[in-house]
C-alpha cells in the first residue's frame, strides 16, 4: 500500500484522511466513555474487548461475504451450526474448544449442502438455505433436547446459543478472538491481490490459472471461523447482522477494497465495543442486540449521508440538475 | 516460434453442457502472427470454444495446444477478454486497479503491485484511450467504457495471444476504429488476436484470417479465401437476409446484416 | 374471538357430545397431530409461492420480526392503558405490520441501489429482532423472553392450554344474605383490639353472610352451591389461530389461483393485465405473517420456516404442475408432523423438532428418489446420455475424417484414442459396442462406418445443426 501513497489521486487522500479521522474519533471514545463514568472493571473490559474484537474479524470477513454476494450464507451458517455444538456436548463434554470446532464443522457441512442443492436441483439458493438453516437447526434442538432428557447435564442452554451471552466472556475467549484476528488478518493480508481478484471476477481468476476452489475453501473457512467465534457474543439470529452491518456501512464512503476493508474493521470495532459497554451501562439492556443496533445505525447514516452515494447526496443532486435544466 | 507451429492449436475439441454437445469435433489451426475473427451466429459456440481452449469449461474431448504447449505451460502467453463480463461493476475499486488486475499473474504469490505496474496499467490505459478515466470508480463508466477497460486488462498482461470476446459489442463508432487501429498495432508486433465478430460488413477489413463457427468449423483460413457467399450462408444456416457487399457486391450499406 | 370459538364448538356438538370433545383435546397426542397438521397444511399453501418466488429467505426473516410486530403492540397496549392480553387481534395487526415493514424496509434498501438484495434483507431483520429482543428486555422484563419457546416452541403442551366455554348450567350464581345456602359466620368485632379470646364473656359478635357474592358456574358447583355441574368444553387456544389462517390461506389461493401463477411466473405480463403484482405480493407477505404469529405458539419461529420452505421445495422437485404442488406440500407437511410426533415420543426429543428432522427426512428421499428431477434419474440420465454422446462423438470423427488424406492416422484403430484424447480401454469399449451394432467396422486396422453409421451420423448432424 505504501507506494500508492505517494501518488495517491484526491478523492482516495479525502477518504483516507476521512477514515483517519473516524478511527481517531472510535479511539476517542474510550476516554470519552471513563470521563462519562464507564468503569472498566474485569467484566466490562472483557465484554468490551470481545466485542471490538468480534468486529473487527466481521469487518474484515463481512466485506468479503457481502461482495460475493453471500451476506445470507452467514444466516445459514449460524443456524447450521447448532448441532455441531450439541454433538460435541455429548461426546467431550462442556470443552469449549470442542464446541467451536464442533460448531465449525457442521457450519461448513450445511454450507457445502446449500452448495450441492442448488447445484444438483432446481432449487435457487435462497430455497436452498432456507432447508438447511431449519433443517439443521432443528436437528440440533432435537440433540439438545436429547442431552436435557438425560440426568447428567443441562449445560449447553439453548438460550445462550440463540441470543447470546457476551457477560460470560472471560480472558481466555478474548485472547482465542485476538489470535483469530492476527490469524485471519495474516491470511488475507497474504493473498490479497488473489482474494480481490477472485471476488471481483472469478472468471479471468481462473482463466490466469489461479486455484480458485482452493481460495474459495480458505476464504469460506475464514467466514466460518468467525461466525462461529462470534456466536457465543451475537448469538444465532443477530449474527448475520453484525456480520455485513460494518461492511455494508464501510462500502457507502469508500472507493476502494482496501479503503472498504479498513473502515469495516474500524466500524467493527466500534459497534462491537460500544455495543458492550452501553448494554453495561444500562442495566438489562442485552449485549448482542445493542451490538446490531450500532452497527446498523452505522450503515443508516451511511446510507443517508455518504458523499457521492448516500440517499441525501442523490437527491441533492438530482435537485441541483433541475435547477439548471430551469435556468438552462 | 518457428512457422510451422501454431499460435492455437485445436484437435478434435467437442464441448457439451449436459451432454448436450455445443461445439462438434473441432479443428483448429491459428498460425502465430494472424488477426483472425470468429464468426458465427447466436449460440454458435464462440464463446464456449475460447472458454474451452482456455480451461474455464470442461471438455468432452480433444486437445488444445498454444504455441505447441499445454495451456499449464503457456498461461503466461495468454491475454483474455470476457465477452461483457458478468462482473459485479459495483465493486468498489477504480479503473487502474482493474487493469493491474492482468499484472497479479505475473507478480506470483504474496507480492504487491508497485510503480512499475501502475505505469503498465496507466500505459495499457492510454492505448484504449481510457487514460483519463484512471481513477474513475468503475460504477461511473458506460458499456463501452467498461469493454474498453477489460480491453486493457488485457494488453497489459503483455501476451502473444489474445482472445477477445465480441470487443466491439456496445463501442461507438470512434471508438471502434480506434480499437482496430490497435488491434492492428498488436499484429505488427507480431501478437496473435483472436476476436469474436458479429459484424459481417467489417470482417474483410478489419481481419486477415477468419473462421466460421456453427457447432462445427464451417471454414478457417485467410480471410479472402475462406469468407465466401457460400460458406456464410452454410454458417447462418440460410437465416440470412442480407449479405455483406462485399459478397454480394451491393453498395455498401450500414444496416448490416439481419440474423433471424 | 370467543365468539367465533363458540361457533365452531356448537358446530362440532353436531357430531360428538361434549365429553367426547373434551376427551379428544384432553389427549396430548391428538391435539398435537391436529396442530401439526394444520401448522402444515397452512404453511405449505403460502410456501409454494415463496419458493417460486425465490422469497424463502424473506419468510425466514418474516418469521423473526414478527416478534417486533408483537412487541410492539404490547406496548402499545400497556401504553394505551390496556390490559395487555397474549390474544388479542391487536398483537396479529402488530405482526402482520411488523411483517410487511420488513419486506417494505428491505424494498427501500434495495432501491436506493446502494447494497445488493440479500445483503438488505441480511441488515433489516437482524436489526428489528434486535430492537425486539431490546424492548422486551427492557420494557417488560415480567416476561421472560423464553428462547425455547420463541425458537421451538412447545406444541407437545399445546392440549394443556386451552380455553373453556360452558354449555349449560352457566348461570353465574349470587348469593344474598336471605338466600337459603348462605351460611351465616359469626366474627367477633373487638377481640384483636381489646386482645381478649372470642371465648372471652367480653366479646361482641356480629353476624354475617360467609358466602355471599357471585361465583362463576364453575366456582359455584365446585362450592357446591348447586345440584348440577356446568357443562364446560375445552379448545386448544392454538386452534383457532391456526384453523382461521389456514382457511384464510386456502381461500386466498383458491381465489387468486390464476392471478398468483401469472404473478408468479411473469410479473411483468401480470402487471400488463392489470393485476398489480406488486399488491399481491404484500397481500401474500401479509398471511405469511399471519401464518408465522398463529404457528409461533405452537412450533417457534425457526421451525416455521421449516414448514414453509421445505415441504413446498420438495414439491417442486417432483412436479412441475402448480395445483400439484399445492396438494403435494399440505400432505407432505402433514405426514412429516404424523411421523414426527411419534419418533419425539420415541426418543423423548423435542416434538417439533422432530417433526422438521422428518420433513427434512421426506425431502432428502425425494431430492434423491424423484423420478424427474431427482439425484439417481440425473445420474441414470447422465450416464445414458454420456455413453450416447461417446458414441455419437466417436462416429462423427470417423466421419468427419474418414475420407480425407489424414484418414490413416486419424482413424487407425492403434491411435484413434489419441485423437480423442482418450484413455485407449474406453476406445476399446466403445468400439467394441459400436461394431456389435454394425454401426463401424474394421478394414485392415482402420475402423470405417458402415453404411449403416454414415447413415446414423448424417442424422444427428442435421439434428444438432438445425438446434
Ligand atoms: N452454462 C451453460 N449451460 C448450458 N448451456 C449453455 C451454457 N452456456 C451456453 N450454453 C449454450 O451453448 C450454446 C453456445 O453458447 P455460446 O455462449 O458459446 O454462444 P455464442 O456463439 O458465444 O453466442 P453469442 O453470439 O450470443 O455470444 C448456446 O446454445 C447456449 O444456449
Ligand atoms: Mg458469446
Amino acid at each position: 500500500m505504501l507506494p500508492e501513497m505517494r501518488q495517491m489521486l484526491p478523492e482516495d487522500r479525502r477518504v483516507w484522511r476521512f477514515i483517519g479521522v473516524v478511527a481517531l474519533l472510535v479511539a476517542l471514545g474510550i476516554p470519552l466513555s471513563v470521563a462519562l463514568g464507564v468503569q472498566y472493571d474485569y467484566t466490562l473490559t472483557n465484554v468490551a474487548l470481545g466485542g471490538a474484537l468480534l468486529g473487527v474479524l466481521c469487518g474484515m470477513t463481512g466485506t468479503f461475504a457481502m461482495l460475493r454476494g453471500q451476506s445470507l450464507l452467514g444466516d445459514a451458517l449460524s443456524h447450521a451450526a447448532l448441532p455441531g455444538v450439541a454433538l460435541a456436548f455429548l461426546l467431550v463434554g462442556r470443552e469449549p474448544f470442542a464446541l467451536l470446532v464442533g460448531a465449525a464443522a457442521t457450519g461448513w457441512l450445511g454450507a457445502q449442502l446449500v452448495g450441492t442443492l442448488t447445484n444438483t436441483t432446481r432449487l435457487k439458493q435462497d430455497a436452498a438455505m432456507g432447508i438447511v438453516l431449519a433443517s439443521f437447526f432443528a436437528i440440533g434442538v432435537a440433540l439438545l433436547s436429547y442431552i436435557q432428557g438425560r440426568a447428567d447435564a443441562s449445560q449447553a442452554g439453548l438460550d445462550k446459543f440463540i441470543f447470546g451471552q457476551a457477560a460470560a466472556i472471560v480472558q481466555r475467549d478474548v485472547l482465542m478472538l485476538a489470535a483469530a484476528c492476527v490469524l485471519v488478518g495474516a491470511t488475507l493480508f497474504a493473498f490479497w491481490k488473489e482474494f480481490k481478484l477472485l471476488t471481483f471476477d472469478p472468471d479471468f481468476a481462473r482463466a490466469n490459472g489461479y486455484p480458485t476452489r482452493r481460495l474459495n475453501l480458505i476464504l469460506s473457512s475464514l467466514i466460518v471461523a468467525v461466525i462461529v467465534l462470534g456466536l457465543q457474543l451475537a448469538g444465532v439470529i443477530l449474527m448475520v447482522g453484525l456480520l455485513i452491518a460494518p461492511a455494508a456501512a464501510a462500502r457507502q464512503w469508500t472507493r476502494r477494497l482496501e479503503q472498504m476493508i479498513v473502515l469495516a474493521v474500524i466500524l467493527g470495532a466500534f459497534a462491537g465495543g460500544s455495543g458492550a459497554v452501553l448494554s453495561a451501562v444500562e442495566r438489562g439492556l442485552p449485549t448482542g442486540p445493542m451490538m446490531i443496533v450500532v452497527a446498523c445505525s452505522l450503515v443508516l447514516v451511511a446510507l443517508l449521508f455518504a458523499p457521492e452515494r448516500g440517499v441525501l447526496w442523490q437527491l441533492w443532486q438530482r435537485r441541483t440538475a433541475h435547477q439548471l435544466t430551469k435556468e438552462g | 516460434m518457428t512457422d510451422q507451429t501454431y499460435a492455437l492449436e485445436i484437435n478434435d475439441l467437442t464441448v457439451a453442457y449436459q451432454n448436450k454437445p455445443v461445439l462438434w469435433d473441432i479443428d483448429l489451426h491459428v498460425p502465430s502472427g494472424v488477426l483472425m475473427a470468429i464468426v458465427g451466429p447466436n449460440g454458435a459456440g464462440k464463446s464456449t470454444l475460447i472458454k474451452a481452449a482456455l480451461g474455464l469449461i470442461p471438455r468432452a474431448s480433444g486437445d488444445v495446444r498454444f504455441f505447441g504447449k499445454p495451456l499449464r505451460q503457456a498461461r503466461r502467453l495468454i491475454g483474455y477478454v470476457p465477452q461483457r463480463g458478468s462482473v459485479d461493476w459495483d465493486f468498489p475499486t477504480t479503473v487502474q486497479d482493474v487493469v493491474m488486475m492482468g499484472l497479479y499473474g505475473r507478480l506470483g504469490w504474496l507480492r504487491r503491485p508497485g510503480k512499475a505496474e501502475r505505469e503498465a496499467a496507466f500505459h495499457a490505459l492510454d492505448q484504449v484511450g481510457m487514460a483519463n478515466f484512471a481513477g474513475r470508480q468503475i460504477s461511473q463508466l458506460s458499456g463501452g467504457q467498461q469493454q474498453r477497460v477489460f480491453l486493457a486488462r488485457a494488453l497489459v498482461q503483455a501476451a502473444d495471444l489474445y482472445f477477445m470476446d465480441e470487443p466491439f459489442a456496445a463501442v461507438d463508432a470512434v471508438t471502434e476504429r480506434a480499437i482496430v487501429s490497435l488491434l492492428h498495432t498488436l499484429r505488427e508486433q507480431g501478437k496473435t488476436v483472436i476476436v469474436v465478430h458479429h459484424d459481417l460488413q467489417t470482417v474483410t477489413e478489419y481481419f486477415d484470417w477468419v473462421t466460421l463457427l456453427n457447432v462445427e468449423v464451417i471454414g478457417s483460413g485467410a480471410t479472402a479465401l475462406t469468407f465466401t457467399e457460400e460458406n456464410v450462408r452454410r454458417t447462418y444456416g440460410g437465416r440470412i437476409g442480407a449479405l455483406p457487399p462485399a459478397l454480394n457486391g451491393s453498395t455498401p450499406q450500414r444496416e448490416g446484416v439481419y440474423v433471424a | 374471538m370467543h365468539g367465533i370459538e363458540r361457533l365452531l364448538i356448537e358446530f362440532l356438538l353436531n357430531f360428538a357430545t361434549a365429553e367426547q370433545i373434551n376427551i379428544f383435546f384432553g389427549d396430548p397426542r391428538n391435539t398435537a397431530l391436529l396442530i401439526g397438521a394444520l401448522v402444515a397444511f397452512a404453511t405449505a399453501l403460502c410456501g409454494v409461492f415463496l419458493v417460486l418466488r425465490k422469497m424463502a429467505m424473506t419468510a425466514d426473516a418474516i418469521s423473526h420480526t414478527v416478534l417486533f410486530g408483537i412487541v410492539a403492540a404490547f406496548l402499545a397496549m400497556l401504553w394505551l392503558g390496556q390490559e395487555p392480553s397474549l390474544s388479542s387481534p391487536l398483537l396479529l395487526l402488530g405482526a402482520a405490520a411488523a411483517g410487511v415493514g420488513t419486506v417494505l424496509l428491505t424494498e427501500l434498501i434495495q432501491r436506493s441501489n446502494l447494497v445488493k438484495g440479500d445483503t438488505a434483507l441480511g441488515l433489516a431483520f437482524p436489526f428489528l429482532f434486535a430492537l425486539a429482543v431490546i424492548l422486551v428486555t427492557r420494557y417488560i422484563p415480567n416476561v421472560h423472553l423464553d428462547a425455547d419457546s420463541v425458537m421451538v416452541g412447545e406444541i407437545g403442551v399445546a392440549w394443556a392450554n386451552t380455553n373453556s366455554h360452558c354449555l349449560a348450567n352457566c348461570e353465574p350464581v349470587t348469593i344474598t344474605a336471605d338466600d337459603p345456602r348462605a351460611t351465616v359466620a359469626r366474627t367477633c368485632v373487638n377481640c384483636a383490639a381489646e386482645g381478649i379470646s372470642p371465648r372471652s364473656p367480653r366479646a361482641a359478635f356480629e353476624e354475617t353472610c360467609g358466602n355471599c357474592g357471585t361465583f362463576s358456574a364453575a366456582e359455584a358447583w365446585q362450592r357446591r352451591l348447586i345440584s348440577a355441574p356446568p357443562q364446560l368444553v375445552f379448545v386448544p387456544r392454538a386452534l383457532l389461530p391456526l384453523g382461521s389462517v389456514s382457511l384464510l390461506n386456502l381461500l386466498f389461493v383458491l381465489f387468486f389461483y390464476k392471478e398468483l401463477k401469472l404473478a408468479t411466473f411473469d410479473a411483468g405480463l401480470a402487471a400488463a393485465f392489470g393485476f398489480k403484482p406488486a399488491l399481491l405480493s404484500y397481500a401474500l407477505m401479509i398471511l405469511v405473517s399471519l401464518t408465522a404469529v398463529a404457528a409461533f405458539d405452537a412450533v417457534g419461529s425457526i421451525l416455521v420456516v421449516a414448514f414453509f420452505i421445505i415441504p413446498a421445495a420438495a414439491a417442486y422437485l417432483l412436479t412441475d404442475r402448480l395445483w400439484l404442488m399445492f396438494v403435494i406440500a399440505p400432505l407432505l407437511g402433514i405426514f412429516a408432523a404424523f411421523t414426527g410426533y411419534e419418533v419425539a415420543r420415541t426418543w423423548d426429543i423435542s416434538i417439533s423438532a422432530a417433526m422438521v428432522i422428518m420433513l427434512f427426512a421426506c425431502f432428502s428421499l425425494i431430492w434423491v428418489l424423484s423420478p424427474r428431477y431427482g439425484l439417481l434419474a440425473g445420474l441414470v440420465r447422465r450416464w445414458r446420455q454420456h455413453r450416447q454422446f461417446a458414441e455419437q462423438l466417436l462416429l462423427g470423427h470417423l466421419y468427419n475424417h474418414q475420407r480425407t488424406a489424414e484418414a490413416d492416422a486419424e482413424c487407425a484403430r492403434e491411435t484413434l484414442h489419441q485423437h480423442l484424447n482418450w484413455s485407449p480401454r474406453k476406445t476399446a469399449h466403445y468400439l467394441a459396442r459400436l461394431q456389435a451394432g454394425r454401426l463401424v467396422q474394421l478394414e485392415a486396422a482402420q475402423v470405417r462406418l458402415t453404411l449403416r453409421g454414415e447413415a446414423v451420423v448424417q442424422a444427428f448432424r442435421t439434428e444438432l445443426l438445425a438446434h
